[in-house]
């Protein structure tokens, strides 16, 4: 075997791609509050939807009428567009906390309020109609999405529904797949730097992994094919003890901001070698409501002086060589997990996209911000990738539309509990996990 | 329960004193400046100002017809809520949803002296 020489004209290049950033719609810099409700946030929904569910109706039912809630006839079979609201019976409400009765409400809040009794409303800006049949699970739907419903109305007075009409995954421009070369994207979530059950050495073990230190020749090629990544939410977990509003002492101080400094001498280490991308999660230093604000620069001293080094808004929204990325950190999925079932959370995924709408239970359980002319959590484009962070496990699924998309769905697990990160490839949209453990064989 | 006759009527009624030191209640003194509309007509009753200006007792508001039109904008329920925006981005939001706002409120509110926010701004 040769010896191994340091053979300067085999120096691996890392491959590149095009990005191209599309956050522009969630960022509200140019927004005011003018004291507005979220009255305004419904009605730019209603109307953005609505129009597109008019356009889709002659393809579904064309021979039935359309009408408003107030214009509704009794026996008449017709079809009504408007928001949904789902009626819940467990859903915490502020005023039980002024209620004169002690009821038998269980002082531990369940973490799912779906329950039995739970029944839709359909609402515009007439009125509202609750809703009956079978067709309609309570279950699976949630407050603020806009659908369309073939029924009529009962002599109850209520809308028994024959049929939904959901607004369906958007148009999506065809990939040219299988041809070029293997690029990969590195996805990883819930870092938690700064906490108890985080190891360090794990994500140190991925730093290395990603910038090429770590493995022979063999693992440096394939890890010169990564070319972006993306940290997905929860990068930081600031003690708690700490954030309780008070002046803190100069030692606290100190320990508050430790978990950010640890964080950003790691991904310094990254952005001197690949294009970054950083997203704001629930733990994370930034805006509470949804869309969150890019994590500002001045945490980041070592990284930011990077132009490869990126911090965006969460939901984050770009493009990769023509691939599209949609994705968050996972608060709109955790909150539909809340308030409805499915088998899984991938499940959850898929809705999101079939109701064309990222995040429909903001504003009403999810915080948002009061847009007056705009949904931004609409989804205009179907993205080929559809990624959410801080999940409990590693899923992935490959989606199909009715009219061709495809759609790669990934959960990111938390890192600091899992030590798993996602790697993606572009050129088949194939995932496969990436995990690193730290096991000391004794 | 104490009662006037208990022991001496000086003591008791000198120890527990039964009248507040300040005669009658201080009432606040109003110190809100009378609104710009005077349409109230300087009584204190709350009267929405809108309701006696549409009965023509306005007298000091320059209020042109142009206002009513605008008005009438501001309540048409199509266009959607008008609270927290003001009318030429609530004329552009109804533009861009296609609902076809008419073209004269937009002429008009691209005038000077014209009020830029809804008529319920600030009374509610």
């Amino acid at each position: 075997m040769a010896a191994m020489e340091i053979d300067t004209e085999s120096n691996l290049q890392r491959k590149q791609s095009v990005y191209q950033l599309m956050d522009e719609g969630f960022e509200i810099q140019k927004e005011m509050y003018r004291g507005q409700q979220y009255s305004q946030i419904y009605f730019a929904r209603l109307h953005l939807m609505r129009t597109l569910l008019y356009s889709l109706l002659p393809n579904w039912k064309p021979q039935l009428p359309v009408c408003t809630v107030l214009g509704l006839e009794k026996g008449k079979e017709c079809i009504i567009v408007g928001t949904l609201f789902k009626h819940m019976k467990l859903k915490p409400r502020v005023l039980d906390e002024y209620s004169k009765e002690k009821s038998a409400a269980p002082l531990v809040k369940p973490h799912n309020f779906v329950h039995q009794d739970d029944h839709l409303v359909l609402e515009d800006e007439s009125g509202r109609v609750k809703l009956r049949g079978n067709v309609l699970l309570p279950s699976v739907y949630v407050t603020g999405i806009v659908v369309a419903l073939h029924g009529k109305e009962t002599d109850a007075g209520d809308f028994w529904v024959e049929d939904i009409l959901e607004s369906g995954l958007p148009d999506q421009i065809e990939l040219p797949l299988k041809s070029g070369d293997d690029k990969y994207v590195v996805f990883v979530s819930g870092l938690n730097v700064g906490s108890s059950v985080s190891n360090p050495l794990q994500f140190q073990l991925l730093v290395d992994h990603i910038t090429g230190h770590l493995g022979d020749e063999k693992e440096q090629s394939i890890a010169a094919q990564i070319v972006q990544v993306v940290i997905a939410g929860n990068s930081v977990e600031i003690p708690h003890g700490l954030l309780n509003g008070q002046n803190l002492a100069s030692k606290d101080q100190s320990k508050m901001s430790e978990p950010i400094k640890e964080l950003d001498i790691l991904l310094t280490q990254i952005a001197a070698g690949v294009p970054l991308d950083i997203m704001p999660g629930p733990n994370d230093p930034a805006n509470f409501s949804l869309p969150q604000q890019p994590l500002h620069r001045c945490l980041f001293p070592g990284s930011s002086t990077y132009n490869t080094f990126k911090s965006c808004t969460n939901p984050h929204f770009f493009e990769l060589d023509n691939v599209r990325f949609l994705g968050t950190s996972g608060q709109n999925i955790d909150d539909l997990d809340k308030y409805s079932e499915a088998k899984d959370k991938l499940e959850f995924m898929e809705r999101t996209l079939r109701w064309r709408h990222i995040a429909p239970t903001a504003p009403n359980t999810l915080g948002c911000y009061p847009f007056t002319d705009r949904d931004p959590f609409f989804i205009e484009r179907c993205p080929h990738v559809y990624f959410v962070g801080n999940q409990d496990k590693y899923e992935t699924r490959l989606m199909k539309g009715s009219e061709g998309q495809v759609v790669r769905l990934i959960c990111i697990p938390r890192f600091g509990e899992t030590g798993i990160a996602v790697v993606l490839n572009m050129r088949n949209l194939e995932c496969h996990a990436l995990s690193f453990g730290t096991q000391f064989s004794s | 329960m104490a009662s006037s006759t208990r022991g001496g009527r000086g003591d008791v009624k000198g120890f527990f004193r039964q009248r507040k030191k300040s005669a009658g209640i201080a009432k606040p003194k109003g110190n809100k400046s009378s609104p710009n509309h005077s349409a109230t007509l300087g009584s204190d009753v709350v009267q929405p100002a809108a309701l006696i200006s549409h009965a023509s007792l306005d007298l000091t508001d320059d209020y042109h017809e142009n206002e009513e039109v605008l008005r009438q904008f501001d309540m048409n329920m199509a266009y959607g809520p008008c609270l927290g925006m003001t009318r030429l981005a609530r004329w552009e939001r109804a533009r861009s949803l296609g609902l076809n706002p008419p073209k004269d409120v937009e002429r008009l509110l691209r005038e000077p002296h014209v009020r830029a926010d809804c008529l319920w701004d600030g009374r509610i």
